[in-house]
Protein backbone atom coordinates (compact mmCIF):
# COMPACT_ATOMS: atom_id res chain seq x y z
CA UNK A 1 0.00 0.00 0.00
CA UNK A 2 2.75 2.46 0.98
CA UNK A 3 4.67 1.52 -2.16
CA UNK A 4 1.60 2.27 -4.24
CA UNK A 5 1.16 5.58 -2.45
CA UNK A 6 4.78 6.46 -2.98
CA UNK A 7 4.51 5.56 -6.67
CA UNK A 8 1.41 7.68 -7.01
CA UNK A 9 2.99 10.68 -5.32
CA UNK A 10 6.04 10.30 -7.56
CA UNK A 11 3.76 10.17 -10.59
CA UNK A 12 1.81 13.19 -9.41
CA UNK A 13 4.92 15.26 -8.76
CA UNK A 14 6.57 14.39 -12.08
CA UNK A 15 3.47 15.01 -14.11
CA UNK A 16 2.87 18.44 -12.57
CA UNK A 17 6.40 19.39 -13.50
CA UNK A 18 6.36 17.82 -16.97
CA UNK A 19 2.82 17.70 -18.38
CA UNK A 20 4.24 15.86 -21.39
CA UNK A 21 4.92 12.87 -19.17
CA UNK A 22 1.32 12.83 -18.03
CA UNK A 23 0.18 12.75 -21.65
CA UNK A 24 2.58 9.92 -22.55
CA UNK A 25 1.81 7.52 -19.70
CA UNK A 26 -1.66 6.36 -20.84
CA UNK A 27 -0.18 5.71 -24.28
CA UNK A 28 2.59 3.59 -22.82
CA UNK A 29 -0.08 1.48 -21.08
CA UNK A 30 -2.08 1.29 -24.31
CA UNK A 31 0.90 0.21 -26.42
CA UNK A 32 1.94 -2.33 -23.77
CA UNK A 33 -1.49 -4.00 -23.75
CA UNK A 34 -1.54 -3.95 -27.55
CA UNK A 35 1.85 -5.67 -27.61
CA UNK A 36 0.73 -8.27 -25.08
CA UNK A 37 -2.39 -9.15 -27.10
CA UNK A 38 -0.37 -9.34 -30.34
CA UNK A 39 2.44 -11.43 -28.85
CA UNK A 40 0.01 -13.86 -27.19
CA UNK A 41 -0.92 -14.91 -30.74
CA UNK A 42 -4.67 -15.08 -30.07
CA UNK A 43 -5.13 -13.69 -33.57
CA UNK A 44 -3.02 -14.46 -36.65
CA UNK A 45 -0.11 -12.07 -37.01
CA UNK A 46 -1.13 -10.72 -40.41
CA UNK A 47 -4.60 -9.99 -39.02
CA UNK A 48 -3.47 -8.36 -35.76
CA UNK A 49 0.15 -7.14 -35.94
CA UNK A 50 2.02 -5.75 -32.93
CA UNK A 51 3.58 -2.33 -32.33
CA UNK A 52 7.01 -3.47 -33.55
CA UNK A 53 5.57 -4.58 -36.89
CA UNK A 54 4.07 -1.14 -37.32
CA UNK A 55 7.39 0.53 -36.46
CA UNK A 56 9.11 -1.71 -39.02
CA UNK A 57 6.52 -0.86 -41.65
CA UNK A 58 7.02 2.82 -40.81
CA UNK A 59 10.76 2.43 -41.39
CA UNK A 60 10.31 0.69 -44.70
CA UNK A 61 7.73 3.17 -46.02
CA UNK A 62 9.95 6.08 -45.00
CA UNK A 63 12.91 4.39 -46.67
CA UNK A 64 10.97 3.92 -49.91
CA UNK A 65 9.97 7.59 -49.72
CA UNK A 66 6.25 6.79 -49.94
CA UNK A 67 5.29 7.95 -46.46
CA UNK A 68 7.03 11.36 -46.56
CA UNK A 69 5.42 12.07 -49.96
CA UNK A 70 1.96 11.03 -48.83
CA UNK A 71 2.28 12.90 -45.55
CA UNK A 72 3.32 16.03 -47.37
CA UNK A 73 0.41 15.69 -49.81
CA UNK A 74 -2.11 15.36 -46.98
CA UNK A 75 -0.70 18.17 -44.86
CA UNK A 76 -0.40 20.57 -47.80
CA UNK A 77 -3.99 19.82 -48.88
CA UNK A 78 -5.22 20.48 -45.34
CA UNK A 79 -3.16 23.65 -44.96
CA UNK A 80 -4.26 25.11 -48.29
CA UNK A 81 -7.89 24.14 -47.72
CA UNK A 82 -7.89 25.46 -44.17
CA UNK A 83 -6.25 28.72 -45.22
CA UNK A 84 -8.78 29.26 -47.99
CA UNK A 85 -11.70 28.26 -45.75
CA UNK A 86 -10.54 30.64 -43.02
CA UNK A 87 -9.86 33.47 -45.45
CA UNK A 88 -13.44 33.15 -46.74
CA UNK A 89 -15.05 32.29 -43.42
CA UNK A 90 -13.80 35.10 -41.17
CA UNK A 91 -14.90 38.03 -43.37
CA UNK A 92 -18.22 36.30 -44.09
CA UNK A 93 -18.75 35.68 -40.37
CA UNK A 94 -17.88 39.29 -39.47
CA UNK A 95 -20.32 40.56 -42.07
CA UNK A 96 -23.15 38.27 -40.96
CA UNK A 97 -22.44 39.06 -37.30
CA UNK A 98 -22.61 42.82 -37.78
CA UNK A 99 -25.38 43.19 -40.35
CA UNK A 100 -28.79 41.99 -39.12
CA UNK A 101 -30.08 42.20 -42.69
CA UNK A 102 -27.33 39.96 -44.08
CA UNK A 103 -27.85 37.62 -41.15
CA UNK A 104 -31.58 37.15 -41.69
CA UNK A 105 -31.09 36.73 -45.44
CA UNK A 106 -28.16 34.31 -45.42
CA UNK A 107 -28.39 32.38 -42.15
CA UNK A 108 -31.05 29.90 -43.39
CA UNK A 109 -29.02 29.31 -46.56
CA UNK A 110 -25.96 28.65 -44.45
CA UNK A 111 -27.79 26.16 -42.25
CA UNK A 112 -29.15 24.41 -45.33
CA UNK A 113 -25.71 23.92 -46.86
CA UNK A 114 -24.16 23.03 -43.53
CA UNK A 115 -26.54 20.09 -43.38
CA UNK A 116 -25.22 18.76 -46.69
CA UNK A 117 -22.08 17.29 -45.17
CA UNK A 118 -18.73 17.40 -46.91
CA UNK A 119 -18.82 13.81 -48.14
CA UNK A 120 -22.34 14.20 -49.49
CA UNK A 121 -20.82 16.56 -52.02
CA UNK A 122 -18.39 13.97 -53.35
CA UNK A 123 -20.69 12.25 -55.88
CA UNK A 124 -21.46 15.46 -57.74
CA UNK A 125 -17.93 16.83 -57.32
CA UNK A 126 -16.47 13.69 -58.87
CA UNK A 127 -18.68 14.21 -61.92
CA UNK A 128 -17.86 17.93 -62.13
CA UNK A 129 -14.17 17.99 -61.27
CA UNK A 130 -13.13 14.34 -61.53
CA UNK A 131 -10.71 12.49 -59.29
CA UNK A 132 -8.30 15.30 -58.52
CA UNK A 133 -7.07 18.12 -56.40
CA UNK A 134 -10.04 20.38 -57.18
CA UNK A 135 -12.47 17.91 -55.65
CA UNK A 136 -10.42 17.45 -52.50
CA UNK A 137 -9.79 21.17 -52.07
CA UNK A 138 -13.49 21.89 -52.44
CA UNK A 139 -14.34 19.36 -49.75
CA UNK A 140 -11.82 20.74 -47.26
CA UNK A 141 -12.66 24.39 -47.87
CA UNK A 142 -16.34 23.52 -47.55
CA UNK A 143 -15.77 21.65 -44.29
CA UNK A 144 -13.57 24.33 -42.72
CA UNK A 145 -15.82 27.19 -43.84
CA UNK A 146 -18.91 26.42 -41.75
CA UNK A 147 -17.42 26.11 -38.26
CA UNK A 148 -15.37 29.25 -38.91
CA UNK A 149 -18.38 31.26 -40.13
CA UNK A 150 -20.75 30.05 -37.42
CA UNK A 151 -18.26 30.67 -34.60
CA UNK A 152 -17.24 34.06 -35.97
CA UNK A 153 -20.88 35.15 -36.05
CA UNK A 154 -21.25 33.93 -32.47
CA UNK A 155 -18.09 35.81 -31.47
CA UNK A 156 -19.18 39.07 -33.07
CA UNK A 157 -22.56 38.86 -31.36
CA UNK A 158 -20.98 38.10 -28.00
CA UNK A 159 -19.06 41.40 -27.89
CA UNK A 160 -20.86 43.38 -25.14
CA UNK A 161 -22.81 46.38 -26.40
CA UNK A 162 -21.05 48.58 -23.81
CA UNK A 163 -17.74 48.01 -25.62
CA UNK A 164 -19.30 49.30 -28.85
CA UNK A 165 -20.72 52.26 -26.95
CA UNK A 166 -17.42 52.99 -25.21
CA UNK A 167 -15.59 53.00 -28.55
CA UNK A 168 -18.24 55.25 -30.14
CA UNK A 169 -18.10 57.74 -27.26
CA UNK A 170 -14.31 57.79 -27.54
CA UNK A 171 -14.65 58.90 -31.15
CA UNK A 172 -14.12 55.62 -33.03
CA UNK A 173 -15.50 55.34 -36.56
CA UNK A 174 -17.33 52.22 -37.77
CA UNK A 175 -14.20 50.98 -39.51
CA UNK A 176 -12.06 51.50 -36.40
CA UNK A 177 -14.64 49.68 -34.27
CA UNK A 178 -14.46 46.70 -36.62
CA UNK A 179 -10.72 46.50 -36.19
CA UNK A 180 -10.32 47.62 -32.56
CA UNK A 181 -13.41 46.05 -30.98
CA UNK A 182 -15.24 43.50 -33.14
CA UNK A 183 -12.31 41.45 -34.43
CA UNK A 184 -10.42 41.10 -31.12
CA UNK A 185 -13.69 40.52 -29.26
CA UNK A 186 -14.63 37.72 -31.63
CA UNK A 187 -11.12 36.26 -31.79
CA UNK A 188 -11.50 33.58 -29.10
CA UNK A 189 -14.58 32.26 -30.92
CA UNK A 190 -12.81 32.51 -34.27
CA UNK A 191 -10.01 30.35 -32.86
CA UNK A 192 -12.60 27.84 -31.64
CA UNK A 193 -14.08 27.81 -35.14
CA UNK A 194 -10.64 27.26 -36.61
CA UNK A 195 -10.05 24.41 -34.18
CA UNK A 196 -13.33 22.71 -35.11
CA UNK A 197 -12.82 23.46 -38.79
CA UNK A 198 -9.35 21.95 -38.86
CA UNK A 199 -10.63 18.89 -36.99
CA UNK A 200 -13.52 18.33 -39.37
CA UNK A 201 -11.37 19.25 -42.36
CA UNK A 202 -8.75 16.68 -41.40
CA UNK A 203 -11.40 13.96 -41.22
CA UNK A 204 -12.99 15.07 -44.49
CA UNK A 205 -9.59 15.02 -46.16
CA UNK A 206 -8.97 11.43 -45.16
CA UNK A 207 -12.42 10.44 -46.41
CA UNK A 208 -11.84 12.30 -49.66
CA UNK A 209 -8.45 10.68 -50.13
CA UNK A 210 -9.99 7.26 -49.61
CA UNK A 211 -12.56 7.90 -52.31
CA UNK A 212 -10.70 10.21 -54.68
CA UNK A 213 -7.38 8.62 -53.82
CA UNK A 214 -4.21 9.15 -55.73
CA UNK A 215 -1.95 9.90 -52.76
CA UNK A 216 -2.10 10.92 -49.10
CA UNK A 217 -2.55 9.16 -45.77
CA UNK A 218 -6.18 8.24 -46.51
CA UNK A 219 -5.11 6.71 -49.82
CA UNK A 220 -2.27 4.86 -48.09
CA UNK A 221 -4.75 3.23 -45.72
CA UNK A 222 -7.26 2.31 -48.38
CA UNK A 223 -4.56 1.04 -50.72
CA UNK A 224 -3.24 -1.10 -47.83
CA UNK A 225 -6.71 -2.58 -47.45
CA UNK A 226 -6.65 -3.64 -51.11
CA UNK A 227 -3.30 -5.33 -50.48
CA UNK A 228 -4.56 -6.78 -47.20
CA UNK A 229 -1.82 -5.06 -45.18
CA UNK A 230 -3.27 -4.52 -41.72
CA UNK A 231 0.06 -3.19 -40.49
CA UNK A 232 -0.07 -0.26 -42.93
CA UNK A 233 -3.66 0.50 -42.03
CA UNK A 234 -2.70 0.68 -38.37
CA UNK A 235 0.29 2.88 -39.26
CA UNK A 236 -2.02 5.26 -41.12
CA UNK A 237 -4.38 5.46 -38.14
CA UNK A 238 -1.53 6.19 -35.74
CA UNK A 239 -0.16 8.89 -38.02
CA UNK A 240 -3.60 10.56 -38.10
CA UNK A 241 -3.68 10.72 -34.31
CA UNK A 242 -0.09 11.90 -33.95
CA UNK A 243 -0.41 14.54 -36.63
CA UNK A 244 -3.45 15.99 -34.93
CA UNK A 245 -1.56 16.21 -31.62
CA UNK A 246 1.14 18.17 -33.43
CA UNK A 247 -1.37 20.55 -35.04
CA UNK A 248 -3.08 21.01 -31.67
CA UNK A 249 0.08 21.53 -29.62
CA UNK A 250 2.09 23.60 -32.09
CA UNK A 251 -0.59 25.63 -33.83
CA UNK A 252 -3.89 25.81 -31.96
CA UNK A 253 -2.84 25.92 -28.32
CA UNK A 254 -0.27 28.72 -28.84
CA UNK A 255 -2.88 30.81 -30.66
CA UNK A 256 -5.37 30.29 -27.86
CA UNK A 257 -2.78 31.13 -25.26
CA UNK A 258 -1.82 34.34 -27.03
CA UNK A 259 -5.40 35.60 -27.32
CA UNK A 260 -8.32 34.72 -25.09
CA UNK A 261 -6.49 33.33 -22.11
CA UNK A 262 -4.29 36.36 -21.63
CA UNK A 263 -7.26 38.69 -21.83
CA UNK A 264 -9.32 36.70 -19.39
CA UNK A 265 -11.99 36.00 -22.03
CA UNK A 266 -11.38 32.28 -21.62
CA UNK A 267 -10.98 31.04 -18.08
CA UNK A 268 -9.00 27.91 -17.54
CA UNK B 1 -23.81 78.92 -24.64
CA UNK B 2 -21.53 76.56 -22.72
CA UNK B 3 -22.94 73.65 -20.78
CA UNK B 4 -25.74 71.15 -21.28
CA UNK B 5 -29.33 72.09 -21.92
CA UNK B 6 -32.16 69.53 -21.96
CA UNK B 7 -35.60 70.66 -23.09
CA UNK B 8 -38.82 68.62 -22.77
CA UNK B 9 -37.03 65.33 -23.20
CA UNK B 10 -39.22 62.20 -23.48
CA UNK B 11 -38.59 58.59 -24.32
CA UNK B 12 -41.27 56.10 -25.24
CA UNK B 13 -40.52 52.61 -26.43
CA UNK B 14 -42.48 49.50 -27.29
CA UNK B 15 -42.19 46.72 -24.74
CA UNK B 16 -42.74 43.43 -26.60
CA UNK B 17 -43.37 41.54 -23.35
CA UNK B 18 -45.98 43.95 -22.03
CA UNK B 19 -47.30 44.40 -25.58
CA UNK B 20 -47.65 48.12 -24.98
CA UNK B 21 -45.82 51.41 -25.22
CA UNK B 22 -43.92 52.38 -22.10
CA UNK B 23 -42.82 55.89 -21.22
CA UNK B 24 -39.41 55.75 -19.55
CA UNK B 25 -38.75 59.50 -19.53
CA UNK B 26 -41.50 62.10 -19.48
CA UNK B 27 -40.95 65.76 -20.33
CA UNK B 28 -37.68 66.30 -18.48
CA UNK B 29 -35.98 69.71 -18.69
CA UNK B 30 -32.77 70.59 -16.94
CA UNK B 31 -29.52 72.42 -17.47
CA UNK B 32 -25.99 71.75 -16.30
CA UNK B 33 -23.47 74.56 -16.26
CA UNK B 34 -19.93 74.21 -17.47
CA UNK B 35 -17.76 72.79 -14.70
CA UNK B 36 -20.74 71.74 -12.60
CA UNK B 37 -21.14 68.32 -10.95
CA UNK B 38 -24.76 67.15 -11.01
CA UNK B 39 -26.10 63.88 -9.61
CA UNK B 40 -29.27 62.24 -10.92
CA UNK B 41 -30.72 60.03 -8.21
CA UNK B 42 -33.71 57.76 -8.14
CA UNK B 43 -34.77 54.13 -7.79
CA UNK B 44 -34.49 51.51 -10.53
CA UNK B 45 -36.84 52.26 -13.39
CA UNK B 46 -37.01 56.00 -12.73
CA UNK B 47 -35.50 56.70 -16.15
CA UNK B 48 -32.11 57.99 -15.04
CA UNK B 49 -30.06 55.60 -17.17
CA UNK B 50 -32.34 56.22 -20.17
CA UNK B 51 -31.68 59.96 -19.81
CA UNK B 52 -27.95 59.34 -19.67
CA UNK B 53 -28.10 57.06 -22.73
CA UNK B 54 -29.93 59.76 -24.66
CA UNK B 55 -27.36 62.39 -23.68
CA UNK B 56 -24.59 59.98 -24.70
CA UNK B 57 -26.42 59.44 -28.00
CA UNK B 58 -26.71 55.69 -27.55
CA UNK B 59 -30.50 55.77 -27.82
CA UNK B 60 -32.52 58.40 -29.72
CA UNK B 61 -34.96 60.63 -27.87
CA UNK B 62 -38.65 60.30 -28.74
CA UNK B 63 -39.09 64.03 -28.40
CA UNK B 64 -37.29 67.03 -26.96
CA UNK B 65 -33.83 68.53 -27.40
CA UNK B 66 -30.41 67.91 -25.94
CA UNK B 67 -27.98 70.74 -26.62
CA UNK B 68 -24.32 70.66 -25.58
CA UNK B 69 -22.31 73.89 -25.92
CA UNK B 70 -24.88 75.13 -28.42
CA UNK B 71 -24.82 71.99 -30.61
CA UNK B 72 -27.81 69.68 -30.86
CA UNK B 73 -26.90 66.10 -30.06
CA UNK B 74 -27.55 63.27 -32.50
CA UNK B 75 -25.63 60.05 -31.91
CA UNK B 76 -22.57 59.33 -29.78
CA UNK B 77 -19.47 61.49 -29.98
CA UNK B 78 -16.14 62.15 -28.31
CA UNK B 79 -17.44 65.43 -26.84
CA UNK B 80 -19.28 63.28 -24.26
CA UNK B 81 -17.13 60.89 -22.24
CA UNK B 82 -18.94 57.93 -20.69
CA UNK B 83 -18.01 55.87 -17.62
CA UNK B 84 -19.95 52.61 -17.52
CA UNK B 85 -21.22 50.52 -14.63
CA UNK B 86 -19.76 47.49 -16.44
CA UNK B 87 -16.42 49.39 -16.80
CA UNK B 88 -16.47 48.48 -20.54
CA UNK B 89 -12.68 48.34 -20.77
CA UNK B 90 -11.23 46.62 -23.83
CA UNK B 91 -9.96 43.29 -22.43
CA UNK B 92 -7.42 42.87 -25.25
CA UNK B 93 -5.77 46.22 -24.59
CA UNK B 94 -3.44 47.05 -21.74
CA UNK B 95 -4.43 49.73 -19.25
CA UNK B 96 -2.21 52.22 -21.12
CA UNK B 97 -3.75 51.30 -24.50
CA UNK B 98 -7.26 51.62 -23.03
CA UNK B 99 -6.59 55.13 -21.77
CA UNK B 100 -4.79 56.06 -24.99
CA UNK B 101 -7.77 54.88 -27.11
CA UNK B 102 -9.53 58.25 -27.36
CA UNK B 103 -6.38 60.18 -28.35
CA UNK B 104 -5.59 57.37 -30.84
CA UNK B 105 -9.00 57.82 -32.47
CA UNK B 106 -8.29 61.55 -32.69
CA UNK B 107 -5.17 60.70 -34.66
CA UNK B 108 -2.56 61.38 -31.96
CA UNK B 109 0.80 59.68 -32.61
CA UNK B 110 2.08 56.89 -30.40
CA UNK B 111 4.37 59.04 -28.24
CA UNK B 112 1.78 61.78 -27.89
CA UNK B 113 -1.10 59.49 -26.92
CA UNK B 114 1.03 57.54 -24.47
CA UNK B 115 2.16 60.78 -22.84
CA UNK B 116 -1.51 61.80 -22.46
CA UNK B 117 -2.47 58.35 -21.17
CA UNK B 118 0.31 58.35 -18.56
CA UNK B 119 -0.73 61.78 -17.38
CA UNK B 120 -4.31 60.63 -16.74
CA UNK B 121 -3.20 57.31 -15.26
CA UNK B 122 -1.13 59.26 -12.76
CA UNK B 123 -4.16 61.46 -12.01
CA UNK B 124 -6.20 58.32 -11.27
CA UNK B 125 -3.41 56.85 -9.14
CA UNK B 126 -2.66 54.05 -11.63
CA UNK B 127 0.93 54.85 -12.55
CA UNK B 128 2.11 51.30 -11.89
CA UNK B 129 -0.68 49.46 -13.72
CA UNK B 130 0.03 50.80 -17.23
CA UNK B 131 1.16 47.50 -18.74
CA UNK B 132 -1.37 45.23 -17.05
CA UNK B 133 -4.50 43.86 -18.71
CA UNK B 134 -7.91 44.84 -17.24
CA UNK B 135 -8.72 41.31 -16.05
CA UNK B 136 -5.58 41.41 -13.90
CA UNK B 137 -6.98 44.35 -11.90
CA UNK B 138 -9.55 44.60 -9.10
CA UNK B 139 -12.94 46.15 -9.83
CA UNK B 140 -11.94 49.40 -8.15
CA UNK B 141 -8.76 49.63 -10.22
CA UNK B 142 -10.67 48.83 -13.41
CA UNK B 143 -13.07 51.68 -12.83
CA UNK B 144 -10.16 54.06 -12.16
CA UNK B 145 -9.03 53.08 -15.66
CA UNK B 146 -12.56 53.74 -16.93
CA UNK B 147 -12.50 57.27 -15.47
CA UNK B 148 -8.97 57.94 -16.74
CA UNK B 149 -9.93 56.71 -20.23
CA UNK B 150 -12.96 59.01 -20.40
CA UNK B 151 -11.01 62.03 -19.07
CA UNK B 152 -8.02 61.45 -21.37
CA UNK B 153 -10.24 62.23 -24.32
CA UNK B 154 -10.91 65.67 -22.81
CA UNK B 155 -14.69 65.60 -23.29
CA UNK B 156 -16.91 68.63 -22.75
CA UNK B 157 -18.99 66.59 -20.33
CA UNK B 158 -18.45 63.38 -18.37
CA UNK B 159 -21.42 61.01 -18.14
CA UNK B 160 -21.15 58.46 -15.33
CA UNK B 161 -23.70 55.65 -15.15
CA UNK B 162 -23.66 54.13 -11.65
CA UNK B 163 -19.90 53.70 -12.05
CA UNK B 164 -19.21 52.53 -8.51
CA UNK B 165 -22.24 50.25 -8.08
CA UNK B 166 -20.30 47.03 -8.64
CA UNK B 167 -17.36 47.59 -6.28
CA UNK B 168 -17.30 46.84 -2.57
CA UNK B 169 -18.43 49.48 -0.05
CA UNK B 170 -14.96 50.49 1.22
CA UNK B 171 -13.48 50.78 -2.27
CA UNK B 172 -16.54 52.75 -3.31
CA UNK B 173 -15.87 55.39 -0.63
CA UNK B 174 -12.26 55.70 -1.74
CA UNK B 175 -13.31 56.05 -5.38
CA UNK B 176 -15.86 58.70 -4.45
CA UNK B 177 -13.21 60.70 -2.58
CA UNK B 178 -10.81 60.35 -5.51
CA UNK B 179 -13.48 61.50 -7.93
CA UNK B 180 -14.13 64.67 -5.88
CA UNK B 181 -10.37 65.30 -5.83
CA UNK B 182 -10.12 64.87 -9.62
CA UNK B 183 -13.16 67.07 -10.15
CA UNK B 184 -11.64 69.84 -8.02
CA UNK B 185 -8.36 69.58 -9.88
CA UNK B 186 -9.79 69.54 -13.42
CA UNK B 187 -13.33 70.88 -13.04
CA UNK B 188 -14.95 68.75 -15.74
CA UNK B 189 -18.71 69.01 -16.24
CA UNK B 190 -20.18 65.83 -14.78
CA UNK B 191 -23.54 64.09 -14.77
CA UNK B 192 -23.48 61.26 -12.29
CA UNK B 193 -26.23 58.61 -12.18
CA UNK B 194 -26.81 56.72 -8.94
CA UNK B 195 -29.50 55.19 -6.77
CA UNK B 196 -27.39 55.88 -3.66
CA UNK B 197 -28.58 59.09 -2.00
CA UNK B 198 -25.42 59.62 0.09
CA UNK B 199 -23.21 59.09 -2.94
CA UNK B 200 -25.25 61.60 -4.94
CA UNK B 201 -24.90 64.25 -2.22
CA UNK B 202 -21.26 63.54 -1.40
CA UNK B 203 -20.12 64.10 -4.99
CA UNK B 204 -22.37 66.79 -6.38
CA UNK B 205 -23.02 70.51 -6.38
CA UNK B 206 -26.64 69.79 -7.17
CA UNK B 207 -28.78 66.68 -6.81
CA UNK B 208 -31.71 66.02 -9.15
CA UNK B 209 -34.32 63.56 -7.92
CA UNK B 210 -36.17 61.53 -10.54
CA UNK B 211 -39.27 59.47 -10.14
CA UNK B 212 -41.25 57.47 -12.70
CA UNK B 213 -39.55 59.21 -15.60
CA UNK B 214 -40.19 62.70 -14.25
CA UNK B 215 -38.01 65.31 -12.63
CA UNK B 216 -39.24 65.46 -9.03
CA UNK B 217 -36.96 67.95 -7.31
CA UNK B 218 -33.62 69.75 -7.42
CA UNK B 219 -31.55 70.08 -4.25
CA UNK B 220 -28.42 72.27 -3.99
CA UNK B 221 -25.49 70.85 -2.04
CA UNK B 222 -23.58 73.72 -0.43
CA UNK B 223 -21.14 71.44 1.46
CA UNK B 224 -17.53 72.66 1.53
CA UNK B 225 -14.71 70.86 -0.29
CA UNK B 226 -12.53 68.87 -0.09
CA UNK B 227 -15.09 66.32 1.03
CA UNK B 228 -14.00 63.23 2.93
CA UNK B 229 -16.29 60.58 4.38
CA UNK B 230 -14.71 60.49 7.85
CA UNK B 231 -15.81 64.06 8.62
CA UNK B 232 -18.85 64.31 6.37
CA UNK B 233 -20.55 61.28 7.88
CA UNK B 234 -20.78 63.21 11.17
CA UNK B 235 -21.68 66.52 9.55
CA UNK B 236 -25.10 67.91 10.53
CA UNK B 237 -25.66 69.67 7.20
CA UNK B 238 -24.86 66.45 5.33
CA UNK B 239 -27.25 64.46 7.50
CA UNK B 240 -30.05 66.95 6.97
CA UNK B 241 -29.53 66.94 3.21
CA UNK B 242 -29.33 63.16 3.15
CA UNK B 243 -32.60 62.80 5.08
CA UNK B 244 -34.32 65.32 2.81
CA UNK B 245 -33.24 63.68 -0.44
CA UNK B 246 -33.97 60.22 0.89
CA UNK B 247 -37.46 61.35 1.77
CA UNK B 248 -37.96 62.75 -1.73
CA UNK B 249 -36.70 59.54 -3.35
CA UNK B 250 -38.91 57.32 -1.21
CA UNK B 251 -42.04 59.47 -1.46
CA UNK B 252 -41.70 59.80 -5.26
Amino acid sequence: MTTLLRLWSFYARRTTRWPGVAAAIPFIALIASWAIVAESAIFPRAFFPGPLDVVRSFGSLVYKGILPDYLEDSVVRLAVGAAAGTALGIPLGLWLGMSPRAYSALWPVLLFFQAIGDIAWLPILLIWFGFGLATMTFVIVYTVLFPVVLNTVLGVRSVPIDLHRAALSLGASRARILWEVVVPGALPNIVTGLRNGLGYGWRALIAAEIIVGTSGIGFLMFDARRAGSVVEILLGMIILGLLWSVVDGWVLVPIERATGQRWGLITQ
Amino acid sequence: MKGLLIRNLSKTYFDPYAGAHVTAVRDVSLSVNEGEFVSLVGPSGCGKTTILNMIAGFVPASSGDIVLDGRRISGPGPDRGVVFQSFALFPWKTVLENVAFGPKMRGAGKTERERIAREYLALAGLGNAADRYPNELSGGMQQRVGVARALANEPDILLMDEPFASVDAQTRMTLQEELTRIWQARRPTVIFITHDVNEAIFLAERVIVLSKGRLLAEVDVPLPRPRVWDTLIEDAAFKTLSARVLHLVRSG
